[in-house]
């Protein structure tokens, strides 16, 4: 890029109108360029920033890392990387709004009730196929995962969720990965069964077991005397990832966030009809969620950590500014009332919950509100 | 460079001076002394500045004496009936002087020689004075033209501004180069008529050849006739060492302003990067040199230079973005040498300016305002960027005008003398909003000021009129606003011009200079371009006159009088560059004598208690061991919950001993606290819209009963005089405020001293930590308002929407707290900013304890209301 001769590295620049250019150099190799108009569907810098890493690392889990830093030829890997397209644009696309894994880089959950019996069959069928890697994902979200899988980067749980999800449609199939981060060089098979319609169950594994094998003998005799569990489940969650939390009516939409585990829950309000009609206008559920992502950028970029800062603390070089660097005493809440809705976020040591509550709440409930639902959340999944 | 600086140096009325002098006759020793040790001198011709530190200006001897600091007031009507007396002779003498004289130029021009005519009344006293010349040191200039001043000035450096005659004139000096010979001296004075070098006597005809005939560095005897005492007869013997202190005490501020340091200054934050450009976006086929687009740079430095390496991309940037997206670029970061620069842009026509800062010093969220100020000054002070940045002779008042922007920006310590790390955050946010810091004074004063204030801005139809002389008038004064210490104390200005005039002073730092030390003297005279005209078509049917704009500053002691004036109009159209037109300074300086005498009432002001009481965060966080804050927790319901470790975990290790179990009640009623309730004027808030509209509560609300209670207790007590308390319960929570009102444009804020008396650890931090999260606050304010040209677009845009509240909270824990057994103790409290639309719009942030759950539209109503802002 210009200015690489001079060793300065140009990072982003903005418009007047919200418009934003992003540019990040990955290996030496590849630089990607992100570039949003300003108008409706605004992205800030952070999101930007977040959707080319993802991009970058997409590309490396599909092509692996030798692959995109040694470019011997341009036409063939301009050929190759076709085969990221179908997950780039997932990315872009967002099919599932509430799934936020892109933005926070934590892996997106869903507590069903029976988490137990779950967690057995999932143990037992990874180890069976000669893995230690296993997950269950219902609707994108994982539900279940092997204590290993666990301990794979969030993005990399991010990813593999995408890429489950970006894959479904056929009953099974055996996809090679590399891992952007644990292994970006030797490639894992990537096993997927489709047990349900939106629910998958994945393994990360080595040359065996074959797929046919898994498929014929595995799924049937360890998922099969749970069809009816895995039923219940995909009812259950359909309309929240935590089906035991009854949230106060006036709260639009939560995204909650573990930070030891990096993991996030996405919890929607009530449906728009069944909130009084007499209050205030209330924003229907795609804006929802895009408030909510616009406020977890807000509060992320100015008073608290994103979740990535706690689990990779080296960040080599300061391509954005922390602004929260500024401040010599810790931020613990923020709030924001605009036109729309109100929002309320707050950070503990092992959480960060990032709420929207109508207007119809008054701002000084909002805080009270916030804590309550953490603690009832907290208290009754233990998440 | 030098013999730039005066070109429009003030026809500098010498009459003034001895007005000064006779009023200081009556002032105690103590008080004189006070005046030579801190005291400087400053004056500024179109942008240079000059300060003569009060060395060299000795006061009458004290006949008077005996007016104590606070019998001052009650001599304000002998003063003023002398100042009165004195500007009636000025004028008799100027009536005398002027009929034989053609009309048009009576004011202007021939003041001086009218002057002349009031000064032979009194008894002349001839000084002799040797100065040390060294015609060398001009081996570099080129050539001296004499309308630059010639050698007098150059070599000299008094300045003379020949009148129109063509005759031999008197060599009156009209002003002083900054750190030339003359003002080193301290003994040549502005007013003083030179009268012979080396006995030659000299007028302003011979006075170039003679002293061209200076072959080598030697000391010349000049001598003066001066109308004030001067030399041995100085009664304050112990001034001697006062004195020496005094020109050591010249602040680096002043120095500054100067001229004087910069180029040390600016090496020491070489190795930061900034940078100011203003490039060319045209771009030639065949450029003649290597440098041609950039039209002006500064500063040269290392760090800059790579910037300037680079500004290849920014003009590819500005180019590309306009292509791509339609828009214009305002801000890019980039990496430069691992530090991270934010560089904003402004375009204009087909130029660029574009300013590089650095991340950790200036926010990008706040970059785009930095270079909208500095935008909106330029334009105020030449027009135009390119009329700014195009003409070569502006590039040394640039330079200077750019290094104090980075100084201001980069290292602030070095400009404040104060001990206290700088509070970059505040610096930023406080110039940052479009309003002045403003000073409740009491009524009484207030009227007084204003009265002042108005009949100095109608001494247009007064003596000054037009049918007095018979000719048009020069001026028309626009309007005045008057500083005290730096505060605004009254404001007879349309807001956008006040923003103007503010703009200017800060990026001179001219406020803090009089907050720092009485300033002897500071003229600022310059033609500029109100952007109120720019900014606002004309309504329809009116067209204000296209005439040009003077801005006039006088400062004494720490009063600050602006002033703008039109020319054109209804007034005389000027041509060329004018200086200042001596009756004009007279008259703003007779006005500031006259308003000294209320300055033991401002004083009074800035002394008293803080108005809306404030709290020191110290007192909230126990050191070492106090009492535990259960108050403080309330704010979270339950208490059951660890809000971020907000709440103290019990410590089982330690006996919890009764002493530190002492309720908070008690414990805070120890510090300040005063009883009263809130004043009125909660009523208001009942306009606050959505907010209070909580119909159905589902859940049981502890605040909600509160807050009603609380409302009625106020209803009840309508005492608007009693000290006001912003927040409610027993216990005062605020620890700082700052509301701005747009439509004034003003703030109010808790004043230096205020903060000052608050002293303690934390309180600084907070302070700091509470002009940093408005920034914050204020950007997602501004972000969230369209664009002024796109306001009438649809409402649906991408971003969170329009803010109207947003607050934060914070923890912060005593810092080394050594008891290893116990956790620290916490303290949380709230900054919370809230945009008002009605009844007026304003902008309040607070920033309160977390104990009392507030709600900042009633803090911001009862904040205005009982300052009656």
């Amino acid at each position: 890029m210009f200015g690489a001769g001079q060793s300065a590295l140009l990072s982003c620049c903005e418009t007047d109108r919200g418009d934003r250019v992003v540019w990040r150099v990955f290996r030496d190799s590849v630089m990607l360029i992100a570039v949003c108009s300003g108008g409706d569907g605004t992205f800030t810098e952070l999101q930007l920033c977040r959707l080319l890493e993802n991009t970058w690392n997409c590309m490396v889990l599909i092509l692996g890392q030798e692959e995109l830093s040694n470019v011997r030829n341009v036409e063939r890997l301009k050929r190759d990387l076709r085969s990221c397209y179908r997950l780039i644009d997932r990315l872009l696309d967002r099919g599932d709004e509430s799934v936020m894994g892109d933005l926070t880089h934590c892996a997106d959950c869903l507590l069903p009730p029976n988490t137990s019996l779950l967690q057995d069959a999932l143990d037992a069928f990874t180890q069976a196929s000669d893995s230690e890697f296993g997950c269950l994902l219902i609707r994108g979200r994982v539900a279940v995962a092997t204590e290993k899988w666990w301990r794979l980067v969030s993005q990399e749980v991010m990813l593999l969720s995408l890429l489950v999800c970006c894959l479904s449609g056929t009953a099974s199939c055996d996809y090679p990965v590399f891992l952007p981060v644990g292994s970006p060089t030797v490639a894992h098979r990537l096993l997927r069964f489709q047990l349900l319609q939106g629910v998958d169950v994945c393994t990360l594994c080595g040359p065996a077991p074959s797929l046919h094998h898994a498929e014929t003998e595995l799924v049937g005799r360890f998922w099969s005397p749970l069809l009816e569990t895995l039923h219940g489940c995909l009812e259950q969650t359909l309309h929240s990832p935590v089906p035991s939390v009854a949230l106060h009516p006036d709260i639009l939409a939560l995204l909650l966030i573990n930070r030891e585990s990096s993991q996030s829950l996405s919890i929607p309000g009530r449906p728009t009809a069944l909130t009084h009609q007499d209050g205030p206008p209330v924003p229907s559920v795609l804006r929802r969620w895009e408030l909510l992502r616009l406020f977890y950028t807000f509060a992320v970029t100015r008073y608290f950590t994103s979740g990535e800062v706690a689990t990779a603390p080296a960040a080599a070089e300061p391509l954005q500014e922390d602004f929260s660097q500024g401040f010599c005493h810790v931020p613990l809440h923020c709030y924001l009332v605009t036109d729309e809705c109100k929002c309320y976020g707050l950070q503990t040591p092992q959480h960060q919950l990032f709420l929207l509550a109508s207007l119809a709440m008054p701002t000084f409930a909002l805080r009270s509100t916030a804590t309550q639902t953490l603690t009832s959340i907290t208290a009754a999944t233990g998440f | 460079m030098a013999k730039n600086l005066f070109r429009n140096c003030a026809n500098e009325c010498s009459s003034t001076w001895r007005l000064d002098e006779v009023q200081a006759s009556t002032w105690k020793k103590e008080e004189a002394r006070a005046r030579a040790s801190a005291a400087n001198h400053v004056r500024f011709s179109e942008q240079e500045a000059e300060i003569i530190t009060e060395e060299g200006r000795h006061r009458g001897c004290g006949g008077g004496g005996g007016g104590s600091d606070g019998r001052v007031g009650s001599k304000v009507t002998p003063r003023l009936k002398r100042l009165a007396g004195l500007l009636r002779r000025k004028k008799h003498g100027r009536g005398e002087g002027s009929p034989s004289r053609p009309p048009p130029s009576i004011l202007k021009n021939q003041a001086v020689g009218a002057r002349h005519t009031g000064q032979q009344q009194q008894q002349p006293i001839l000084k002799d004075v040797c100065v040390y010349l060294n015609p060398k040191r001009l081996a570099g200039t080129p050539h001296l033209l004499p309308e630059s001043g010639g050698l007098l000035e150059a070599l000299l450096g008094v300045v003379h501004r020949g009148g129109r005659g063509t005759g031999p004139q008197r060599l009156t000096v009209h002003g002083l180069v900054p750190n030339s010979p003359a003002s080193r001296s301290g003994h040549i004075l502005i007013g003083d008529v030179i009268l012979a070098v080396d006995d030659v006597e000299v007028t302003s005809e011979n006075i170039e050849r003679i002293l061209s005939c200076i072959p080598g560095p030697t000391q010349v005897r000049l001598t003066l006739e001066t109308t004030a005492p001067d030399g041995g007869g100085c009664p304050f013997v112990e001034d001697e060492g006062i004195r020496g202190r005094g020109s050591a005490a010249v602040s680096q501020l002043v120095r500054l302003l100067w001229g004087e340091d910069t180029v040390e200054l600016q090496m020491a934050i070489s190795h930061i990067p900034h940078v100011i450009m203003y490039l060319s976006l045209r771009l030639d086929t065949e450029p003649t040199h290597e440098e041609q687009e950039i039209l002006y740079q500064y500063p040269v430095s290392e760090a800059s230079a790579q910037l300037k390496g680079v500004r290849g991309i920014f003009l590819t940037l500005c180019d590309m973005l306009e292509n791509v997206t339609g828009g214009q670029i305002i801000s890019s970061s980039l990496l430069l040498k691992r530090q991270l620069v934010h560089v904003g842009y402004w375009k204009e026509g087909d130029n660029l300016l574009v300013i590089g800062l650095p991340a950790d010093r200036v926010p990008l969220i706040y970059l785009q305002s930095v270079v909208e100020g500095v935008v909106r000054t330029l334009r105020v002070m030449y027009g135009s960027l390119d009329s700014a940045f195009c003409e070569e002779d502006n590039s040394p008042r640039l330079d200077h005008f750019f290094c104090l922007f980075f100084q201001q920006l980069i290292q602030p310590s070095r400009l404040i003398d104060s001990p206290t790390t700088p509070d970059v955050s505040g610096t930023l946010f406080l110039d940052g909003l479009p309003a002045v810091r403003w000073l409740t004074l009491p009524p009484e004063i207030k009227v007084e000021v204003d009265t002042v204030l108005s009949d100095f801005e109608a001494a247009d139809f007064g003596d000054m009129s037009e049918d007095f002389y018979g000719m048009r008038r020069l001026y028309v004064t626009l309007g005045s606003c008057l500083f005290y210490k730096g505060y605004l104390i009254a404001n007879h200005l349309p807001k956008e011009d006040l923003r103007d005039v503010c703009l200017y002073c800060q990026h001179y730092s001219l406020l803090p200079l009089a907050a720092e030390q009485r300033v002897g003297q500071l003229v600022i005279w310059r033609e500029v371009f109100p952007q109120r005209r720019a900014l606002h078509s004309p309504p329809l049917g009116y067209a204000e006159p296209l005439g040009r704009y003077f801005l006039l500053i006088v400062g004494l002691r720490h009063l600050m009088q602006c002033v703008l004036l039109e020319a054109g109009g209804c007034a005389s159209a000027v041509e060329g560059a004018v200086g200042p037109d001596c009756v004009y300074v007279d008259q703003v300086k007779a006005t500031l004598l006259q308003l000294e005498g209320l300055e033991v009432g401002m004083e009074e002001r800035l002394n008293a208690p803080p108005a809306p009481c404030l709290s020191c965060a110290d007192w909230f966080l126990p050191s070492g061991a106090g009492p535990q804050r259960s108050l403080s927790d309330s704010g979270s319901e339950g208490g059951h919950v660890d809000v971020g470790g907000a709440a103290m975990p019990p410590s089982p290790g330690s006996t919890p001993d009764s002493a530190r179990k002492t309720p908070p009640a008690t414990s805070a009623s120890a510090f300040v606290r005063r009883d009263s309730l809130g004043s009125g004027g909660s009523d208001g808030s009942g306009g606050s819209g959505s907010l209070f509209r909580t119909p159905k509560l589902k859940h049981p609300n502890p605040f909600y009963l509160g807050s009603l209670r609380k409302s009625l207790t106020e209803r009840e007590t309508e005492e608007m005089n009693s000290t006001l308390k912003l927040t409610s319960g027993l216990e005062n929570t605020l620890f700082h405020y700052v509301l701005m009102e747009s439509v004034q444009g003003v703030f109010i804020a808790p004043t230096h001293r205020d903060m000052a008396q608050l002293s303690g650890t934390i309180h600084p931090q907070l302070i700091r930590n509470f002009h940093h999260c408005c920034l914050s606050i204020r950007a997602a304010f501004q972000q969230s308002l369209p664009p002024r040209e796109r306001r009438d677009m649809s409402r649906q845009h991408g971003g969170l929407g329009p803010v109207k509240e947003h607050g934060v909270l914070f923890q912060c824990k005593p810092e080394n707290w050594t008891d290893q057994k116990k956790p620290a103790p916490t303290m949380t409290y709230w900054v919370i900013g809230r945009m008002l639309l009605e009844p007026i719009p304003q902008e309040f942030y607070v920033c309160f304890h977390d104990s009392v759950p507030e709600v900042p539209v009633e803090m911001a109503f009862r904040l205005s209301f009982g300052l009656a802002l």
